[in-house]
């Protein structure tokens, strides 16, 4: 009869077990996955719709915390639609490598005038603090907030960062979704400077 | 009581060969976590990154080389004491994430579990210290005796469960990202 160590056979056991449960857990994830895309199968408003104003708090490049560690008042603003400006409307997590990415992206396009003419504002909902984790969000140029009611963010769906909204100079989605990389970027501002749907009937 | 001892080291030591493996699997997720953590003057503002992501990888691969020797090699018994600081670093961490960073993703397992910073958080970190304490008396040496071959075999079986939970981990971080870019 062979006899093995009492440890080896628990060791076996412990192995079995977490085998075991690595499966359940690896299909329970996986199920969670692509549960949430059913249960939430929009990410971002769809092209055409008009979504509405968005009250924020401005974090930067005027907010945020003091160099002596008081915050200033807080300084409210309201994003409106269709003000006659095109704007790219960007949910952000400061902490989520690929929305730094869409800030750089972004704060190179205004140096290089590409985004002349255009109203940038990034959205977050993580504590101001955050922004100085990042390099990115920390020295950027471009305004960020804070919005103020969740309600008013139903419209633009944003279920997942980063999420870009492009919006006409009439308040209407040209395009909506993921974007960092350069090229995703500059189709999203592409797609806002697009003439407004109405431009292009003919004039009888 | 042996068995108790032995039957907490194992699980320990699988744990930390699965938690390094899914960390290593989703480094940009579990380095993010990391730079929450990360003192503002320990690299200038624009290596903050990089170095999180440094530290991520020795986080990583600390957990799964740590988990792999423990469960190889228990009759080196200052590694139950290795593994008893690195779970009591998980209570600090759990401690210091829930007071600061509550509700954010742990990463603890990177895309295996969506586990926050919460109380639940800092009970689990306690439970697995507890084990780990309970993993360090000494037990008799004929009971954790093993052969080369025995060593082999475990090492085989760690290395399996690890590529496993690397693929696992990897295609629900692949998964997830695929299926945000789809839902676009």
């Amino acid at each position: 009869m062979i006899r093995i160590p009492l440890y080896l056979a628990i060791a076996q056991w412990a192995l079995l077990a977490c085998l075991a449960l690595l499966l359940v857990v690896a299909y329970r994830q996986l199920g969670r996955v692509l549960g949430q895309s059913r249960t939430h199968p929009e990410l971002g408003p769809q092209t055409g719709a008009r979504p509405g104003r968005i009250g924020y708090e401005r974090l930067s490049p005027a907010g945020g915390a003091e160099a002596d560690g008081r915050r200033p008042a807080p300084v409210l603003r309201t994003f409106v639609p269709g003000d006659g400006e095109p704007a790219l409307v960007a949910f952000v997590d400061p902490t989520c490598p690929s929305c730094e990415g869409l800030v750089a992206v972004l704060d190179r396009a205004k140096q290089g005038g590409e985004l002349d003419g255009v109203r940038v504002l990034l959205l977050t909902t993580d504590p101001p603090a955050y922004l100085q984790i990042s390099a990115a969000f920390r020295d950027t140029a471009l305004e960020i907030g804070r919005p103020l009611d969740d309600a008013e963010l139903a419209a633009y769906k944003p279920s997942a960062t980063p999420l870009v909204v492009a919006l006409d100079a009439a308040g209407v989605v040209r395009a909506a979704g993921t974007a960092a990389r350069q090229g995703e970027v500059r189709a999203m501002i592409s797609a806002c400077l697009l003439p407004p749907p109405a431009q292009l009937l003919p004039v009888i | 009581m042996s068995a108790a001892i032995l039957g907490a080291k194992a699980a320990l030591a699988v744990m930390l060969v699965v938690a390094g493996a899914a960390k290593l699997a989703d480094m940009n997720g579990f380095a993010a976590t990391v730079r929450l953590f990360l003192p503002p003057g320990v690299a200038a503002q624009r290596w903050r990154l990089q170095a999180a992501v440094a530290v991520a990888a020795v986080v990583a691969a600390g957990e799964l080389l740590l988990g792999g020797a423990s469960l190889t090699t228990p009759a080196v018994a200052w590694l139950n004491l290795a593994v008893l600081a690195v779970a009591s670093s998980f209570v600090v961490v759990s401690g210091v994430g829930y007071a600061f960073h509550r509700g954010r993703s742990c990463r603890c397992f990177g895309a295996l579990s969506q586990r926050t910073f919460d109380l639940l958080g800092i009970g689990r970190a306690v439970v697995i210290a507890g084990l780990a304490a309970l993993a360090v008396p000494a037990v008799p040496g004929s009971v954790i005796k093993l052969t080369l071959a025995d060593q082999g075999l475990l090492l085989a079986a760690a290395v399996v469960l690890g590529c496993l939970a690397f693929t696992a981990a990897r295609c629900l971080a692949i998964t997830s990202q695929a299926m945000a870019r789809r839902l676009s």
